[in-house]
């Protein structure tokens, strides 16, 4: 549920792409055309090229400008979503984290081991021997304690205490032995202390310094804040207490604040940065033409999510979100706006671990006669008026709306396109004041699982109305419930397709493409992985000597 | 006279209180809410309720306003919702970038439009003037986010002289991060001095002192550098003045595009999250920046140029 700001001005956005256009030399494909993204240019491959395939170097600077500033440090506010997220994933750990290499697990990290009860209500955590902040302080089992009681405090937790869902308490076994005792089975529960919020914090100094311990905190990630200005950018300095060995091998990092797109692409452009986040879609082709640059696309759980009010009686129609399904043609979208980065989804969610195959749950095909046989059959034969809100200043949802409109009128459904700033649209979408919506200009899952998203769409006790939805459906979230109560892996692999299936079967909302994220990169920097949550693992990263 | 001054500054004060309710009320009445931008979806419903009841935002409208125009004309601006900082050590922080953009493209203004103003003067309706006419009705004309990046392009990617982007402080960085800017600044309002400044420079070259000053053998490079431009410089700088809001407006957008950590950046970040007592303390002392630099010019007139004492008398 991340949040990503940008001026309200598209007129900004696209008459600059033209500019920045104009300077480029060729193109890999038409300026609609489909654009062939390589094969090196896929995931974490885009790190192992060329000069990247010799041993990691230590020493060097890097410069990574990025769309989205961070605002505030304290893992339990993050106001800023994933320009804080991200930061703080460079100061901070977790007992456990995602898996770096970019897969679905997890893999451990202030805990070096962990064991789960059989009824999957007790997790038994070994913190990693020698383990230490920043500034040198060893970790302790009381640290744990204090972050995972804060983590849990709904007070205090103010952005994702759903996160914390089942938490009972944790009690220090041993120096480096921490128990916690959940008040149910929560099978998601390691993946749900694998992000931001759960990062482990030093208690004395948390307790001592209080907000202030986060304008420059300590944590055991691989970097510690050098210098922080807001609105600017922020420099880390290579944590010397590291807890992998011989990482990271950069001796800093800086973030330049570039919310911009095309100041970004020029920063990268001109060298005075060697990553950039956010490539534009439209400028993906240039990135490519520059045998400087290297483009790196990642799987994320991101997706185009269009939500629909159910209060509306239309959108409360089967027959109706259905048609809307069929008569999306998603290749179109996909090639048209995004330059084929886009995957065709079978699922409502984004692309999530248990999800299956496309074999075995297909995809909505583009039908437009059966979308006209959909409306036929609806309470809603005569046709209907739809309004569809998307916030401004984002290129492609400018587009998207005008695809959507045209290819919805062909099955006698108007929609009237209402560009809100963000702010306005996510107001909206939070009141019920709209008939469907893409509520965040950028929407993504916070965990690997399915179990948070199903949740917040089909708990009716979630206070949040069916993640806004006002969906419901008893069956369904019943069968979720199981799911996410459900200790063992592989009986959850075996639950969640069934889910899946159901849900794209009656679509409470519409995922219209799965999008990944489009980072670039000078050439010579290497090792640039990220994880399958979008998070940049900086301490993998290094440069190469011949590099400038 | 005292009059006039005291009718001014009334005027003056009225601008500004009506300028902070209007700011207060606009960013109250567009729609979002500052609690919901800053936790997100997650948050609880009683979370929610928590963080408004500790912003005050559960209050009734009227006793929110009342609390910020007390609080706006006592100097004491709060604290900014989603930064959780002094909304003073904010703008302390950010104040700076801002004001030397807009000094340093005012100077950039004057160091290109004085000259090219002489020039077109000396020729009327020459190939000089009506190229000069042309050229700074395109770089008017021009948006300055485009101008912004088209300079960008040039000067920082293809000749590499400046940085793309960013800011640094001490009177290198301020060289190097903000004549890009300022020149894009400079050259958005450099129409501006040159149509003024030529148009007066015109008439005061036609007038009957001059001509006495030219019978007197006084070579023309002085009559125009020293008895034409001085009576003609202060209408100048009085039309810059009155431009001030239009370069506030200019350096929001190009902080925007050279990523400039200044006020500017601040407001959109503040709107985007609407934070409304840093919007409203932003808009009031912007404002409060337009009618002072105006009320100066003012009472410099008024100091300076008779004719203008004999319309307050």
């Amino acid at each position: 549920m991340s949040k990503w700001r940008s001026m309200s001005a598209p007129a900004v956005l696209i008459t600059a792409g033209l500019v920045l256009s104009a300077c480029s030399g060729g193109g890999s494909g038409s300026p609609t055309g489909e654009t062939e993204i390589p094969e090196d240019a896929l995931g974490n491959a885009a790190t192992t090229i060329g000069e990247c395939s010799s041993e990691p170097q230590s020493g060097g600077d890097l410069v990574y400008s990025r769309r989205s500033q961070a605002q505030d440090l304290n893992p339990l506010v993050a106001a800023n979503g994933n320009g804080d997220i991200f930061v703080i994933n460079q100061i901070m750990d977790q007992l456990v984290t995602s898996d770096p290499d970019g897969g679905y697990g997890l893999s451990p990290a202030v805990a070096e081991s962990w064991e789960v009860s059989d009824d999957g209500k007790t997790y038994t955590f070994t913190i990693r021997e020698g383990i230490k902040f920043s500034n040198g302080q060893p970790v302790t089992a009381e640290d744990v304690k204090f972050s995972l009681d804060r983590f849990a405090d709904p007070e205090q937790n103010l952005i994702l205490a759903i996160a914390a869902v089942g938490y009972k308490r944790s009690v220090v076994e041993d120096s480096r032995t921490v128990r916690v005792e959940l008040d149910r089975p929560v099978a998601a529960f390691l993946y749900n202390i694998s992000i931001f919020p759960a990062s482990i914090v030093p208690k004395d100094l948390v307790e001592k310094q209080g907000d202030a311990f986060f304008d420059a905190p300590v944590g055991t990630g691989p970097f510690m804040v050098k210098k922080f200005t807001r609105g600017s950018g922020i420099t880390f300095e290579k944590n010397p207490y590291y807890w992998e060995e011989g990482k990271p091998y950069l001796d800093s990092v800086k973030f330049n604040f570039a919310e911009e797109d095309n100041s970004r692409m020029l920063d990268l452009k001109s060298g005075k940065a060697d990553m950039i986040d956010g490539v534009p879609y439209s400028q993906i082709p240039q990135v490519l033409d520059d045998d400087d640059l290297q483009l790196q696309v990642v799987e994320v759980p991101q997706f185009l999510g269009l939500w629909l009010n159910h209060q509306k009686p239309y959108m409360a129609d089967e027959k109706v979100r259905q048609a809307l399904q069929y008569a999306i043609d998603r290749d179109e979208i996909n090639t048209a706006i995004y330059r084929g980065v886009g995957t065709t989804p079978n699922s409502v969610l984004p692309a999530l671990k248990f999800d299956a195959s496309e074999s075995d749950v297909e995809p909505y095909p583009y039908d437009v006669e059966q979308a006209k046989k959909l409306i036929g059959e609806s309470k809603f034969a005569d046709g209907l008026e739809i309004e569809l809100k998307y916030p401004a200043g984002f290129e492609d949802y400018k587009q998207l709306g005008i695809y959507l409109q045209q290819a919805w009128g062909e099955i006698g459904v108007t929609v009237e396109l209402r560009e809100l700033d963000p702010a306005a649209v996510a107001d909206a979408f939070y009141a019920g004041d709209y008939d469907m919506t893409f509520p965040y200009p950028q929407f993504t899952s916070d965990v690997t699982v399915p179990d948070e998203y199903a949740t917040l769409l089909a708990d009716p006790d979630s206070g949040i109305d069916g993640f806004f939805s006002w969906w419901t459906d008893d069956a369904i979230w019943q069968k979720i419930e199981e799911f996410t109560l459900t200790p063992d892996e592989e009986d959850r692999a075996k639950q969640w397709p069934v889910i899946q299936q159901e849900l794209l079967e009656t679509s409470p909302v519409i995922n219209v493409l799965n999008l990944p994220f489009v980072n670039a990169h000078r050439k010579g920097v290497c090792g640039s992985k990220v994880d399958a949550l979008g998070s940049d693992q900086l301490q993998d990263t290094w440069l190469a000597s011949d590099a400038g | 006279m005292s009059t006039y001054i005291l009718k001014r500054l009334s005027i003056s004060l009225f601008v500004l209180v009506a300028l902070a309710a209007a700011s207060f009320l606009l960013i109250h009445l567009v729609p979002g809410d500052p609690v919901r931008q800053m936790l997100g979806s997650g948050a609880t419903p009683e979370n929610i309720q928590n963080v408004r009841n500790r912003l005050g935002l559960n209050e009734p409208l009227f006793t929110q306003f009342y609390t910020f125009m007390g609080n706006t004309f006592t100097g004491q601006f709060g604290e900014s919702i989603t930064l959780r900082t002094p909304i003073t050590e904010l703008i302390g922080d950010r104040i700076a970038p801002s004001v030397q953009l807009i000094l340093y493209g005012v100077f950039i203004a004057l160091l290109i439009g004085v000259p090219l103003a002489t020039l077109a003067a000396l020729r009327p309706q020459g190939f000089a003037d009506n190229l000069i006419r042309i050229a700074t009705t395109f770089t008017f004309g021009m948006p300055t986010f485009w101008l912004g990046l088209v300079l960008a392009l040039v000067f920082g990617l293809q000749l590499g002289i400046f940085p793309t982007s960013g800011y640094e402080p001490g009177v290198a960085g301020f060289f190097r991060t903000l004549t890009l800017p300022a020149l894009t600044l400079g050259l958005s309002l450099v129409a501006m001095v040159v149509r003024t400044l030529r148009t007066q420079l015109l008439d005061v070259l036609d007038s009957e002192y001059i001509e006495a000053a030219r019978a007197r053998g006084i070579s023309e490079r002085r009559i125009i550098g020293i008895h034409a431009m001085r009576n003609s410089v202060m209408t100048t700088i009085t039309v810059i003045s009155v431009q001030i809001g239009f370069l506030i407006g200019g350096t929001v957008v190009l902080e925007y595009v050279f990523q400039i950590p200044g006020m500017g950046t601040l407001l959109i970040d503040a709107v985007t999250d609407r934070d409304f007592p840093l919007v409203a303390t932003i808009t009031v002392l912007t404002g409060a920046a337009v009618v002072i630099v105006s009320l100066i010019t003012d009472l410099i007139q008024l100091a300076l140029d008779p004719r203008v004492r004999a319309n307050a008398s």
